[in-house]
């Protein structure tokens, strides 16, 4: 009886995640196939999934209009530097709000949180005045400057701190006499593979997906990213579907790989060595 | 040690960056000697080719200049006008219409035409009288028009010869019925084609703007101007207005020729779902490359109290942040030479502003083309007027539209039509009023 | 590490003063660099624009003229806004509620599988990176009355076509169905994180102890899962209180759902600011906005408790007791 019922729920949980799953994949596939079609294809209605005729003009399109390959390069390198230093003040700030206590520690937490909750478009404009008394504005600080930190990497590297470090291990620590950056870097850091991979790919996707700002801070084409790049086949009044989801295809990839690359990093979690003193 | 390493990455990257940081985008010289930038931001990719051709034209006679062009996708555009116009980080020159650019017209922040500038635009023939009232504000003129919007009807010539119907329509009542004959049902009584398609929804200005090839031709429009100059009060609380929303009304739900379920729009009219719609000259572009088989031709509006159509008027700004505005104007005027409005009247489709230029062999190779530069002493132009507060009243005005277009209590009930448009002036007028505008 | 079981050699209060002398140090040259960054790139901009709202503003000055609460005031007379107020907290409702459960339904399913594993969690990852442009095609398709996808399906049923972006009441659903799909993946990747954090010692521990698979699930993992649980609530509800971009690329063009009907704060405070220049207008509206998701915060986090769940984890590992 309980074999021939597990099996039943083996399937129903199959079936469950692979309807999902043609849900979730359903407009990727559009993407990929509306990219290699011909005009007069892209606007056939009831749409087709597989085209009739193949065709990479698309692409050589998108590479033509503009030069999208220091567009991506742009992209790279901002979403390269964004990441790591997201990742470096969520760790450390997560760490110090989740396992110290000083003087005003809950009010400069609830400060970062409360920053979240503001959308970029309410704030931009100052933000940009900012940049303009800096003279940041269309330069690769002014590019990357909103994207230098996150507060929800802040809240979640403390919330999997606390959920995951117990206090008895980093105390274990200091009887033994390291030093608090000591304890940082060689008990903490190491035991947030997990999160840390996982913060990596949602920060590099934010900064990757960045539209509206890149747009105001930048003056000139040299400091464009592949989302503005691709918003140049949106017309006034209709949107050139075949380069633009080529385009974007060229755009999903490398997100697709960095999550790729570190979807082991989040699987593997950890292990408590710690704990068996 | 692994922490050395990825410290060392760190530190490498952020290297990187900060080296990235001192170099900046492409930066402008004063001095006449060096070579010179010269930017220009448009609010529409298909004009780049234009910009492109024009710019390496311009490079013949001026070598050290480069000509930067950077093309936007138009809502954003507004977005980074507001944040870099006030702050002056703008670029030289800026293609944008009055209608979203008057607030800063009317702030001081972009300078008036002046000496050949000005002589250019006000020389004999060259410009319409409205695409001069149009660029105006205070007695002085802003910017150049560079090339314009104008409104046809568009129609499916296949299905008017299936219909049995020989000539377009020259009366709106002529296109109720016609429409009437062309729409098309399945089985079930669901519409499969419109005979015509109408603007039901969407966001933004858009069903207001589309409602107004109505409205004007009965004899409405949104607003006017009021007995004490620069004054204005809503237009359409007039049997215009209740005509006009009338003609929508029944066309969903009494004759039932166009429905908010169906395609709209240029899409619906390549893909053969209406047989006809009322759109400006790039359509005819969009059909060539997406449906070039499609059998269709072009007509003016039809009249109906009176007779007219859409003007909108894409402008060429130098702005005040520009560190050569002589240079900045001579490649503006050069973009207006006839040899650069003829190229782009022919590849990018929009029509040119200058009256004084010979596109008559062009119009013979595109026959599409000649509805939109009819003219006609009783066909007029309409269009945005240049003050601010036009945005927001159209805009509200769309909104309400969108809801009475699904509001199928409206049908026959003369009264709650009134109502609907009355209720619309209204808040036509608040808007006004808070603007200081108002006045009847 | 090393692992020194020596008792400690200097006396108790030295020894708890220099340890806090360190921590303090580490706190102060950790936290203030990462403070001046926040400073700097969220706080400073952010607070002049709440002052903004005080004021009536111009094109050229947004601070042109001090005008106290009026913003406000007209604020919640404002029909629009009080529509877009509806919208929003309805979307943000149905939204965080549904795509927190079935991403917890999948991380659950997921941690149990291995092999088909991976597939599975990039293909639920592909929707939060795809770019908008696609998505609203694809769905505008989906949500066709007439070949849409989903009418299609629902004809299976016998249902008649629904025009699901036409009407007002039917758009917001089929919003609010979009966006849980394209979310869903993101919460999800937390939840994995999160589950697998969770050491197998405390599962066969429970197990040992002859807890059903349910009960390990209700009992060990979810309460160990509160901080996350919390963390996940609070971004989704911040997240779709802000919503903008979808509702933007839905309700554009030609067969866009009739504007109003999806009208959300944040789109409002757009129109608003860049549209009709009220910048003052618009800064009160996002005040407004920030004291209502504050608000909700601040009931989340009272709601969860204190949210470390190490001293849980803890106690458990003691009750499991591994023999």
């Amino acid at each position: 009886m309980k074999e021939y019922s597990s099996i039943w729920v083996k399937i129903l949980k199959h079936a469950f995640l692979l309807l999902g799953c043609v849900v979730m994949v359903l407009p990727f596939v559009w993407m990929l196939s509306t990219s290699l079609k011909i005009p007069s294809e892209v606007l056939s209605w009831p749409p087709q999934l597989i085209p009739k005729t193949f065709t990479l003009q698309n692409y050589v399109t998108v590479f033509q209009t503009a030069p999208f390959v220091k567009f991506f390069f742009n992209s790279v390198t901002m979403s390269v530097v964004s990441t790591v230093c997201i990742l470096v003040t969520s760790t450390i700030a997560g760490y110090v709000f989740g396992k110290f206590n000083f003087p005003g520690k809950n009010f400069l937490f609830v400060l970062t949180l409360a920053t979240s909750m503001v959308p970029l478009e309410v704030y931009m404009i100052p933000l940009y005045m900012q940049m303009v008394k800096l003279s940041w504005v269309n330069t690769f600080m002014g590019l990357v400057a909103p994207y230098l930190i996150m507060s929800y990497g802040i809240f979640f590297m403390r919330q999997n701190i606390m959920s995951s470090i117990p206090d008895e291990l980093l105390d274990a620590a200091r009887i033994d006499g390291a030093g608090e950056f000591s304890i940082f870097f060689r008990v903490v850091y190491p035991m947030l593979s997990g999160p840390s991979g996982a913060l990596a790919i949602f920060a590099f996707q934010q900064t990757w997906a960045a539209f509206i700002w890149p747009l105001i801070v930048t003056s000139t084409r040299d400091l464009w990213t592949m989302e503005l790049g691709l918003g140049m086949f949106q017309y006034r009044f209709t949107v050139d579907l075949g380069p633009i989801n080529a385009g974007s295809m060229l755009s999903v990839f490398p997100v697709l790989i960095v999550f790729l690359f570190l979807r082991k990093k989040i699987v593997r979690g950890i292990t408590l060595t710690g704990l068996k003193n | 040690m692994k922490i050395m390493r990825k410290l060392f990455l760190v530190a490498l990257v952020l290297l990187v960056a900060l080296q990235m940081g001192f170099a900046k985008g492409s930066s402008e010289s004063a001095s006449e000697s060096k070579p010179q930038t010269i930017t220009l931001w448009s609010g529409y990719p298909e004009m780049e080719p234009f910009y492109k051709q024009a710019a390496e034209k311009f490079k013949e006679t001026h070598p050290n200049v480069t000509i930067e062009i950077v093309s936007h996708p138009l809502r954003e555009f507004e977005q980074k006008l507001s944040a870099t116009i006030p702050s002056n980080t703008v670029a030289d020159i800026i293609e944008v219409s009055v209608y979203a650019n008057q607030k800063f017209i009317e702030a001081g922040l972009i300078p008036e035409d002046e000496g050949e500038v000005l002589d250019f635009v006000k020389a004999d023939g060259r410009f319409s009288d409205f695409a001069i009232a149009n660029d105006s504000y205070n007695g002085k003129i802003y910017g150049v028009p560079l090339f314009q919007g104008r409104t046809a009807l568009y129609y499916n010539t296949d299905m008017f010869a299936e219909a049995g119907i020989t000539e377009p329509p020259t009366t709106f009542e002529e296109m109720y019925e016609d429409a009437k004959k062309l729409a098309k049902y399945d089985s079930a009584g669901n519409l499969t084609r419109s005979g015509h398609s109408l603007r039901l929804s969407g966001q933004g200005s858009g069903v207001a703007e589309k409602f107004w090839f109505v409205l004007y031709p009965m004899g409405g429009t949104f607003i006017e101007e009021g007995k004490t100059a620069g004054t204005y009060h809503a237009a359409y609380n007039n049997d215009a207005g209740r005509k006009a929303l009338t003609y929508y009304i029944d066309a969903v739900y009494k004759d039932h020729w166009d429905d908010q379920k169906i395609k709209h729009d240029a899409e619906s009219f390549e893909l053969g779902q209406t047989a006809m719609f009322f759109r400006e000259s790039w359509v005819i572009g969009d059909i060539a490359s997406k449906a070039p088989n499609l059998n269709y031709a072009t007509a003016p509006v039809p009249k109906d109290a009176r007779w007219g159509r859409i003007t909108n008027i894409e402008n060429l700004y130098v702005t005040k942040a520009s560190k050569n505005p002589d240079l900045a104007w001579e490649f503006v005027l050069s973009l207006l030479s006839e040899e650069n409005q003829r190229w782009m009247f022919e590849n990018v489709g929009w029509l040119p502003c200058r009256n004084d230029i010979d596109i008559s062999d062009i119009i013979e190779r595109h026959p599409q083309f000649a509805a939109f530069t009819y003219t006609d002493p009783d066909y007029d132009e309409y269009g945005y007027l240049p003050i601010a507060a036009f945005d927001e009243v159209i805009t509200k005005l769309a909104e309400r539209l969108v809801t009475a277009f699904l509001d199928s209590s409206l049908e026959g009930n003369d009264a709650a039509i009134a109502k609907t448009i009355s209720d619309a002036a209204n808040e036509t007028n608040e808007i006004l009023k808070r603007y200081n505008l108002y006045g009847e | 590490m090393k692992k020194n079981n020596n008792t400690i050699a200097v006396p108790l209060k030295r020894y708890i003063s220099q340890t806090e002398k360190k921590k303090r140090i580490f706190v102060y040259c950790s936290i203030i660099p990462v403070i001046a960054i926040f400073a700097f790139v969220r706080i400073i901009p952010i607070c002049t624009n709440f002052v903004y709202s005080l004021f009536e503003s111009t094109v050229v000055n947004p601070t042109q003229k001090f005008v106290g609460l009026k913003n406000f005031i007209e604020l919640f007379h404002d029909q629009l806004f009080l529509l877009s107020l509806r919208n929003t907290t309805i979307f943000a409702l149905f939204v965080t509620i549904f795509s927190v459960a079935i991403a917890i339904l999948l991380a659950a399913l997921l941690t149990t599988q291995s092999k088909l594993s991976p597939l599975y969690e990039t293909i639920y990852f592909l929707p939060v990176i795809t770019p908008m442009v696609p998505v609203a095609v694809v769905w505008k398709w989906i949500y066709d009355p007439t070949y849409g996808l989903l009418n299609y399906i629902l004809s299976w049923f016998g249902i008649s076509p629904i025009g699901w972006l036409v009407y007002p009441n039917t758009a917001l659903i089929a919003i609010i169905i979009m966006s849980v799909w394209k979310i869903v993946g993101y919460n999800m990747i937390i939840f994995l994180v999160g589950m697998r954090d969770i050491p197998e010692t405390y599962i066969e521990a429970a197990r040992i102890d002859g807890a059903s698979s349910n009960q390990v699930f209700w009992k060990v993992i979810m309460p160990l899962l509160r901080p996350i649980l919390l963390f996940v609530f609070v971004i989704s509800t911040i997240n779709s209180f802000n919503v903008f971009t979808q509702v933007f690329i839905m309700t554009s063009g030609a067969q866009g759902a009739p504007g109003n009907a999806v009208r959300t704060i944040v789109f409002d405070i757009y129109e608003n600011g860049f549209r009709y220049f009220r910048t003052g207008y618009a800064a009160a509206e996002a005040v407004v906005l920030f004291v209502i998701i504050l608000l909700l915060t601040f009931i989340q986090f009272g709601i969860s408790g204190k949210g470390d769940s190490s001293k849980k984890k803890r106690a458990i590992f003691r009750k499991g007791a591994v023999k």
